[in-house]
């Protein structure tokens, strides 16, 4: 054995024992693993058999009216699906809110309540990517869990016979649109429950930027419609991830609609007020995770 | 029964740090909100919020937070085993904590409904939802305060029970009015302003109020006489 490299910088176990010559690998590997192993723990996969329990619940909620809306559309040999893609998502958006908070703080809270997160960043990962990885979990479960019933829907309209490339379109749209609001919607969670580390106030928290702030949206959304202030009706939409969501599906003819179309300038605008707020998020994940890290 | 040092602590956790901010946004949210829309809007518009998101939404929220935050930290951290190591009974410690939740889930869920359906004029019809929203505040405390003695997930548990079973199934479902503490509320409050809807029966809604408040209750209490420590899951 000749030519032993030296130890790296930032890596603490070195005690002076016989040295691991094999394959090193590297911060990639590290950070890959990191997220599959959130993906399974966001499911409860590899965690005890009780913490299975609330995620595929809710799965199981969410995919129960899908199969019904296919049972329907096969046997009564509709020309259309009853509900469009995107709309589904939408329609469900109860359970998609429950799951994120329910889920995040599985990932967001638990390494800082514990302190274990010291051990993850004495390890050559920063705190920045640790928090990335986190947040690509969650995002990447809570697309899963909007897809699942989403290519399901997709299934049961191409074996009944519907016409292909306009299912295709739709398809494609409302996928593009749960992948913005997935990513939207983790990052919310997600710097909740890692500012407010116990379980019950975060999911609580969670539950009224989702759940109650839309409630807020959709009335305001609602009077100002009635009341024929429709640049109010749409501007209030730019102040909950489901109400853009539902703007920006409107806007692009994916199926969804909202009390007051949105179109020209606004389109534009909740466009970019849903990337902000993703860049928000993230910047607010990354800074609480050095914060911590660095005590 | 009902052990005053006991209900100090819970009321000192409740008021707490933080969480005492998160319990006073749902009051300050719900009536700025009412008041916003009377302002602005002409017509009934603002008193729809409170049969639409103050009372099916806040209420319950409050609830909740109320009840596993005298109960759920000590749950969770295990703390409750010094509690429950002295020589009180575990049905005075479920009372104690029930009555401190209860008094918060009225001030911060009740009576700013009362306060916003003020704002939105008539009061009869006020009252009577202030009737409803203390009958059905007075059972959700109950409910959840059990649910808390049960499972570490009660957040999310009871959150289930009120958005899916009581808000989407409800809305789907007549029949689950039968089964919806909001409803019996409101079946309550009924019978002083006929512009509140009128779900199922005033005897079978009385009752079922004092039946789950009572049992839940004691059903705490009896979960804590058989209290066991696991470890996180």
């Amino acid at each position: 054995m000749s030519d032993v490299p030296q130890s790296r910088p930032g890596v603490i176990h070195d005690l002076g024992y016989r040295r691991y010559d094999g394959l090193r690998e590297g911060t990639a590997t590290i950070a890959r693993t990191l997220f599959i192993t959130g993906l399974r723990h966001a499911y409860g996969l590899g965690r005890s058999g009780k913490s299975k329990v609330m995620p595929f619940l809710l799965l199981a909620m969410s995919v129960l009216p899908a199969l019904i809306v296919v049972g329907v559309v096969v046997l009564t040999g509709m020309s259309s699906l009853p509900i469009s893609y995107a709309d589904y998502t939408n329609q469900t958006q109860l359970l998609v809110s429950l799951f994120a908070a329910a889920q995040a703080p599985v990932l967001f809270s638990r390494d800082l309540r514990h302190r274990s997160i010291v051990l993850y960043l004495a390890r050559p990962l920063s705190a920045p990517l640790f928090a990335l990885m986190r947040w690509l979990s969650l995002a990447v479960a809570l697309w899963f869990f909007m897809a699942v019933p989403t290519l399901l829907l997709f299934v049961g309209a191409m074996l009944s016979g519907l016409d292909k490339s306009d299912q295709v379109t739709q398809l494609l749209k409302a996928v593009a649109l749960q992948t913005l609001l997935a990513l939207l919607v983790a990052g919310i969670t997600g710097l909740i429950s890692s500012v407010s580390l116990r379980r019950g106030f975060a999911v609580v928290g969670s539950v009224m930027a989702l759940i109650v702030l839309t409630g807020v949206v959709t009335a305001i959304q609602a009077i100002a419609a009635d009341q024929d202030a429709d640049a109010v009706s749409v501007a209030a939409g730019l102040f909950s991830p489901w109400s853009l969501y539902t703007g920006l599906a409107n806007a692009w003819d994916a199926g969804v609609e909202t009390f007051v179309p949105v179109d020209g300038a606004w389109v534009l605008a909740y466009a970019l007020v849903a990337l902000l707020l993703v860049a928000g998020c993230l910047l607010g994940l990354v800074a609480r995770f050095q914060k911590v890290g660095s005590r | 029964m009902m052990n005053a040092t006991i209900a100090k602590l819970a009321l000192q956790a409740l008021l707490g740090r933080r969480r005492f901010y998160l319990l006073l946004a749902f009051p300050v949210l719900l009536i700025a909100l009412v008041s916003l829309i009377t302002a602005l809007a002409d017509g009934d518009a603002a008193f729809d919020i409170l049969p639409g998101l103050g009372y099916p939404l806040v209420l319950p929220l409050v609830a909740i937070l109320a009840a596993s935050s005298v109960l759920g930290p000590e749950v969770d951290d295990g703390s409750i085993i010094y509690l429950l190591a002295k020589p009180v009974s575990r049905y005075g410690v479920a009372i104690s904590k029930w009555v401190v939740a209860l008094a918060a889930t009225l001030t911060a869920g009740a009576l700013p409904i009362l306060v916003a359906a003020l704002i939105t004029g008539d009061s009869t019809r006020a009252w009577a939802l202030f009737v409803g929203a203390l009958v059905a505040g007075t059972t959700y405390s109950a409910l959840f305060l059990a649910i808390s003695a049960v499972t570490r997930h009660a957040v999310i548990a009871s959150l289930m029970f009120v958005l899916i079973w009581e808000s989407l199934l409800g809305n789907l479902f007549t029949g689950v009015a039968w089964l919806s503490i909001g409803q019996w509320g409101l079946r309550v409050g009924h019978e002083l302003s006929a512009q509140l809807p009128d779900p199922a029966n005033l005897t079978w809604a009385i009752l079922a109020s004092l039946v789950v408040t009572a049992v839940g209750v004691w059903f705490a209490g009896d979960r804590l006489r058989s209290f066991s420590l696991r470890g996180e899951d």
